[in-house]
């Protein structure tokens, strides 16, 4: 060994006044030189406070692309983490979603003038969130359903926050779609109000149900309504004028009351 | 007179027409007790209803001093309370960190620095800090089990809920985890379900006999194997009879019942003293 660290350049590196190559230099050195490794302090709180801060920029460096972007916009780390283990906000899902609404807006397109063309993107769009629900919380869709579900946060609060981020992401991918439309009116947008009522319906009677089999149960009365308005001679776009879209917003009032009234049920019977 | 950490008076649960628990009825304070039975015994039930996440039909069940069937006191219950599931479930593609980063904030870890250093410290208790960055789907069965543990020690519970804690570890690891849940012991009540008469021998003060959904037997590990004495003999010949036998290590037979031909007496063992409880439900588990 041709040199050893001599007291006063331990005390520069010691401080973090030595340049990087020096510092680095110091390292390999300690790192193979047990009387030089003497010399350094043996200070458990410093050795925390730096090995805190490597796991700290490990452990940044390795969160998922949808994580990162989360904190990026604003989105505190806690929720962030709950966010990345939702099921249903993985890109698989998304690309679903995309394929499901290009091939509504491709079908509106070939229907040109048929108000049933544009009824296939209205009758789906409030299905997409409905089904990425069901899909975010239970024990049939979350492989560590039986962990989250003895947790103190957990039951209603984990759902709705999971809920929301795949109404938020769903739904603008929906509204993105809407100027692809061959005919742009306000009735297009008349999914939004049916969209956020199923939502909530299919939350509630997942108080009872498994959330798949009530999400299930709310996917097959919505298309028995679509069939309903869809025969020849009907008005197949009923359901988003602006009569409809008032028991719309009642049903979602209702459900959200009763979704309330339900919470003490979401965080019990984890299933097996 | 202080009140027990667990408290549980003439708890039912039924499954249709399964009773998985009759009418059980024990109390848990500091210390670790076993929790023995076959297969279909109740012992996952009796741990599920004790981590809260499952509700009993019928009886009376306090924790930590407080009612679960009361959501306020639920929650503070979970704010207190480890549960090591039989089948915990993981997130494949999640590292072992964060796994337990997700489950620190389910737990109400929220400051980012305390949930780290809780995190770090429960990956460290069972020798998992090197394996912090390493994928779930690479671990082994038995990291991963250590793994389920460790999120069972976030937020250093006051009640541990361990259902079959030891399946899937080598026998060094078995000692390791041995280890660490004696020392959890000193201070504080953990429960756990085995299959592992040498677990319980081990580890435990206290153990629990259930099968059928019901207490068979509720006392010290001695009190167990005490059960079996007078029943439990050798012989040189495999005896003709029922009863549960097996060969020895030595080449002598080991028979729990009747005395065969010749046989002699011998000192029972806390398996001897399961055996003879649970007797024809435990050879179903072994078949």
């Amino acid at each position: 060994m041709s040199w050893h660290v001599d007291a006063p350049l331990l005390r520069r590196y010691l401080a973090g006044d030595t340049d990087l190559a020096a510092a680095l230099s110091i390292e390999a050195h300690v790192s193979g030189c047990g009387a030089c490794r003497a010399l350094l302090p043996d200070d458990p709180a410093w050795l925390e406070d730096s090995w805190s801060g490597v796991a700290d920029r490990v452990i940044v460096a390795q969160r998922g692309p949808m994580e990162r972007l989360l904190v990026r916009v604003g989105v505190g780390t806690p929720s962030a983490r709950l966010l990345a283990a939702t099921p249903s906000l993985r890109r698989s899902w998304w690309a679903a979603v995309v394929a499901a609404l290009a091939f509504t807006v491709a079908a509106a397109h070939a229907a040109a003038g048929d108000d049933r063309g544009l009824l296939l993107f209205l009758a789906l769009a409030p299905l997409l969130p409905v089904a990425g629900v069901a899909v975010a919380y239970g024990p049939l869709a979350d492989p560590v359903h039986e962990l989250t579900v003895g947790a103190p946060m957990s039951g209603l609060r984990l759902l709705l926050i999971r809920a929301a981020a795949v109404l938020c992401t769903t739904v603008g991918l929906a509204l993105l779609a809407l100027p692809l439309l061959p005919a742009l009116s306000w009735t297009a947008a008349g999914w939004l109000l049916p969209a956020l009522a199923l939502t909530t319906v299919s939350l509630v009677l997942g108080s009872w149900l498994s959330p798949v089999r009530a999400s299930a149960a709310v996917t097959a009365v919505w298309l028995g309504l679509v069939a309903l308005v869809a025969v020849p001679g009907a008005d197949a776009l009923m359901l988003f004028r602006a009569g409809a879209q008032a028991w719309f917003a009642a049903l979602l009032g209702a459900a959200g009351a009763l979704l309330l009234a339900r919470r003490g049920s979401f965080d019990v019977g984890g299933g097996r | 007179m202080n009140e027990p950490t667990v408290e549980i008076n003439g708890l039912g649960r039924r499954f249709g027409r399964l009773r998985a628990l009759d009418d059980v009825s024990f109390s848990l304070d500091d210390g670790i007790t076993g929790l023995l039975g076959p297969n279909g015994a109740g012992k996952t039930t009796m741990l599920r209803c004790l981590a809260t996440v499952e509700t009993p039909d019928t009886g009376r069940l306090r924790i930590l001093r407080r009612d679960p069937g009361r959501v306020s006191e639920r929650t503070e219950i979970r704010r207190r309370l480890g549960y090591l599931p039989q089948e915990p479930g993981f997130y494949p593609n999640f590292t072992a960190y964060d796994f337990l980063d997700y489950l620190a904030v389910l737990k109400e870890l929220v400051d980012d620095g305390q949930r780290r250093r809780e995190v770090r410290r429960v990956l460290d208790a069972v020798d998992l800090g090197d394996r912090a960055m390493t994928k779930i789907r690479k671990l082994s069965g038995g990291m991963r089990r250590r793994l389920a543990l460790a999120q069972a020690l976030l937020a250093d519970p006051q009640l541990l809920i361990l259902d079959e804690p030891t399946t899937g570890l080598d026998p060094g690891q078995r000692l390791r985890f041995r280890d660490l849940v004696s020392r959890l012991g000193e201070d504080r009540t953990v429960l756990l379900s085995t299959h592992q008469t040498e677990d319980v021998a081990a580890l435990c003060e206290r153990v629990i006999v259930m099968d059928r959904g019901r207490v068979l037997f509720d006392g010290p590990p001695r009190g167990l194997a005490e059960t079996a004495r007078g029943s439990v003999w050798l012989a040189e010949q495999r005896p003709a009879g029922g009863g549960v036998t097996w060969r020895n290590a030595d080449g002598r037979y080991r028979t729990i019942g009747d005395p065969p031909a010749g046989a002699e007496l011998a000192d029972p063992t806390i398996e001897d003293g399961y055996l003879l409880l649970v007797g024809d439900a435990a050879l179903a588990d072994v078949a």
